[in-house]
């Protein structure tokens, strides 16, 4: 499985300079220009998932006992590995995937961030039938895009077990960006409980794998540095909303292992590099539930591509991924010395960790732990606004919301909120929703010219629990292409959605009604391009993720909008995203957050 | 876009101080007596093309250097350690919270640390632009580097080697 296979595409000739010599291909694996897993040095377990190069693969899918994080555990296994291997494909290819099930369930997988025909999409009931016991299903997809994907299973809680990878495709042309070495890191929640029993527990108790609930002596804390009054307003607001200010993340630290490459951090999974080299780092957010913020202290992380998409470069020290998320980033470490990869789960329960090194063996600091941070008002965004006082709101600019389309709105649940006192939230900061700062362009049908901001959004911000003073963070602003997407055309309509849920119940939905309560599906038009506003009336961060279609980010980079799979929507946030419906056939569309989805954050979006 | 056109003769230098020779968009045609030669330069997105270049202590050298890519490039050439203080420099310009100003706002002139100039000239997509530069006598080794946040360290970048 370990091969030996050289990368072509890279070749940086000043690196070959450097060895002083015009060495031909053959001799470039003596530079160490090969993958991650192919490398390094004889090190058995660099990426230990092993590499299936296309354009035939085949998988096998099994339940067996493997050791994680030292113990032992039963996950689903692809070709013996859990995660699975690194698929490694290049674009032009015409790819033929032959997936054995071998477990005693259907089973499935998707490629997650591929344009493909609808019947290779891998979701069952909605692109094909899934993949009975014993069965073999054979996906033949032309490869007409590159980047860094993933795949994983879409049957059941099946993900959450272990049954995913890292999907590679090489560019069939150069690249706007230069490495000598290349590492992908997979990062990925485990948890030894089932599954199913950890949906059970959620439905029961919302904050079940919560131990971060305020205490009382946060209270007092909290009355010393704001008084008794407000702080008991405060207290008797979230009371009301039936929320908690620290539901970060549903699922933490309490039952997760977070892992990287299948390593839990104490296992210290080694990326080996050599001083002066540039190294493409292949971020993966294949978890089921953690988002994570990124960083390698005492290196500066380049972003040069965003859900497989080449984005303008952008300099950073952390970034936060959401799940189902791909970042590459570049660094460049001069020293011969050991770095940690840390990435911290955004709820601040646990962390995964990796080190990179020059040799085996070695280790860095492990950094602090931030404290969990508490959901600010912002976090009740649009919805929370539309029953406050906006007495002190003068002077506000509405001018770009002219026009806006509020009739999707009419069918929200605001019955949760009713009675909220609202007297503690003068201090309240509009500035991020971008409906003063932000000067938006409107068409003369109302819509908002393609590529602006949303009045509600927060593209400006990473979101809870990152302070950018601290660190340069990555934020959905940042995110540029190099060049305008085919599709020039403005849209022809919006289409609005809001982002639902029940927290007390672990309901999840869109716009009030879970997949199980719809009577059919969301329709496109083929070949019509459209607005997607997404419009999150709940208090968590949700990945939303469309199956067959780009979503171009209207993050307000005009025509240099990015375009992406997943789109991380913040709690409160209003965002939108242009689509061409040139994908025909029956898709999936859906909160990422593996029990979310279950929970009914699912629709069919059909074009036709 | 503008187009800026910095022809540096120089004369004496340092390794590392530059003098900063005249400003304009013509050169004089001394310049293009004294060049022994012209090296063409490609600057696209995210690379330099060649990649590397040797040259003699104390040649003059033509640059015609076109920009194929899409976005604005520089074309600076300066020590590591120059490049990169003016690389910081520019970052910093650049904002920090991604207000969505990649572009070079205010930079005219390559700033180096150590109170001289390095030759610089920016780039705008499918311009060409020419940057005529004497090498010194006395280093061993210098970098051009393309210092727009993002681009250096994506691989705009090469040595230049001095040869005897």
């Amino acid at each position: 499985m370990a091969s030996s296979r050289v990368i072509t595409h890279p070749l940086s000739r000043r690196q070959l300079l450097k060895g002083g010599a015009a060495l031909g291909i053959g001799s470039a694996a003596a530079l160490g220009l090969r993958p991650a897993w192919a490398n390094p040095w004889g090190q058995a377990n660099t990426y230990a998932k092993g590499i299936e190069e296309g354009p035939e693969v085949a998988l096998a899918i099994r339940r067996e006992s493997l050791d994680i994080d030292g113990k032992q555990a039963r996950p689903i296994s692809i070709n013996g590995t859990s995660p699975g291997p690194l698929i490694r494909l290049k674009e032009g290819q015409d790819a033929v995937l032959r997936v054995t099930n071998l477990l005693d369930e259907p089973t499935s997988i998707h490629w997650h961030g591929l344009i493909l025909p609808p019947g290779m999409d891998g979701v069952p009931g909605v692109s094909f039938a899934g993949i009975e016991p014993g069965e073999t299903f054979t996906y033949r997809i032309p490869i007409r895009q590159n980047g860094t994907y993933w795949y994983h299973s879409h049957s059941g809680m099946q993900e959450q077990l272990g049954h995913a990878g890292p999907l590679i495709i090489d560019a069939a042309e150069r690249e706007p960006f230069r490495y000598d070495r290349e590492h992908v890191l997979l990062l990925t929640d485990w948890t030894f409980e089932d599954p199913m029993s950890v949906f059970r527990n959620l439905k029961t108790a919302e904050g079940y794998y919560n131990f971060q609930e305020r205490t009382i002596a946060d209270f007092f804390a909290d009355v010393r540095e704001k008084g008794f009054a407000a702080t008991a307003d405060m207290r008797g607001m979230w009371a009301k909303m039936r929320m908690s200010s620290r539901d970060i993340a549903d699922v933490t630290g309490s039952t997760y292992t977070y892992l990287l490459n299948g390593h839990s951090p104490g296992e210290n999974w080694t990326a080996l590099f050599k001083a002066g080299e540039r190294i493409r780092l292949r971020v993966i957010n294949g978890s089921a539930m953690s988002y994570f913020d990124v960083r390698i202290p005492g290196l500066k992380m380049t972003v040069v591509a965003a859900d497989g998409q080449p984005v303008q470069p952008v300099p950073v020290d952390e970034f936060r991924i959401a799940v189902a998320e791909t970042y590459d980033v570049l660094v460049t470490p001069e020293d011969d010395t050991a770095y940690t990869i840390f990435a911290e789960s955004m709820d601040r329960s646990g962390y995964a960790r990796a080190t990179l090194a020059p040799r085996e063996g070695m280790e860095s600091d492990i950094p602090e732990r931030r404290r969990i941070a508490d959901r600010g008002m912002e976090a009740m965004g649009a919805h929370g606004m539309a029953g406050m006082d906006h007495s002190g709101m003068e002077g506000m600019d509405h001018s770009g919301m002219e026009g806006m389309d509020h009739s999707g709105m009419e069918g929200m649940d605001h019955s949760g909120m009713e009675g909220m006192d609202h007297s503690g939230m003068q201090g309240m900061d509009h500035g991020g929703g971008g409906m003063t700062k932000e000067t938006s362009k409107t068409r003369e049908n109302g819509m908002l010219a393609s590529g602006e901001a949303q009045p509600g959004s927060r593209y400006g911000q990473a979101g809870i629990g990152i302070d950018p003073e601290e660190r340069r963070v990555l934020v959905y602003r940042d995110l540029k292409a190099f060049t305008p997407w085919p599709d020039r055309r403005e849209p022809g309509r919006e289409m609005e959605l809001h982002l639902t849920g029940n927290m007390e119940r672990y309901m999840w939905s869109f716009d009030g009604k879970k997949f199980s309560e719809v009577t059919g599906p969301i329709h496109f038009e083929k070949d019509e391009r459209l607005r997607l506003i997404l419009v999150n009336d709940t208090m968590m961060e949700h990945p939303i993720h469309l199956h067959g279609m780009w979503m171009e980010l209207e993050n307000g980079q005009g025509e240099l909008i990015p375009r992406k799979h997943t789109l991380n929507v913040k709690p409160g946030e209003r965002v939108s995203a242009l689509i061409t419906a040139d994908a025909e056939g029956s898709w999936a569309f859906h909160c990422h957050l593996l029990y979310h989805m279950d929970a009914g954050m699912f629709r069919v979006v059909k074009v036709s | 876009m503008r187009l800026m056109l910095l022809a540096l003769t120089l004369g004496l230098a340092t390794s590392t101080a530059f003098a900063s020779g005249e400003h304009a968009g013509s050169h004089s045609s001394a310049d293009a007596a004294d060049v022994d030669r012209t090296i063409r330069f490609e600057a696209g997105d995210m690379w330099f093309e060649p990649e590397g270049l040797d040259i003699a202590p104390g040649e003059t050298i033509r640059f015609e250097i076109v920009n194929t890519g899409n976005l604005e490039h520089e074309f600076v050439i300066g020590d590591a350690e120059a490049q990169a203080a003016h690389r910081k420099m520019m970052q910093e310009m650049s904002g920090s919270h991604g207000d969505g100003h990649a572009g070079h706002g205010g930079h005219d002139m390559a700033e180096g640390e150590h109170g001289g100039v390095m030759p610089a000239v920016t780039i705008a997509p499918g311009e060409t632009a020419e940057l005529v530069w004497t090498a010194p006598g006395n280093v061993d080794t210098l970098e051009y580097a393309c210092n727009i946040p993002g681009h250096y360290e994506s691989g705009m970048s090469g040595n230049i080697d001095f040869q005897g």
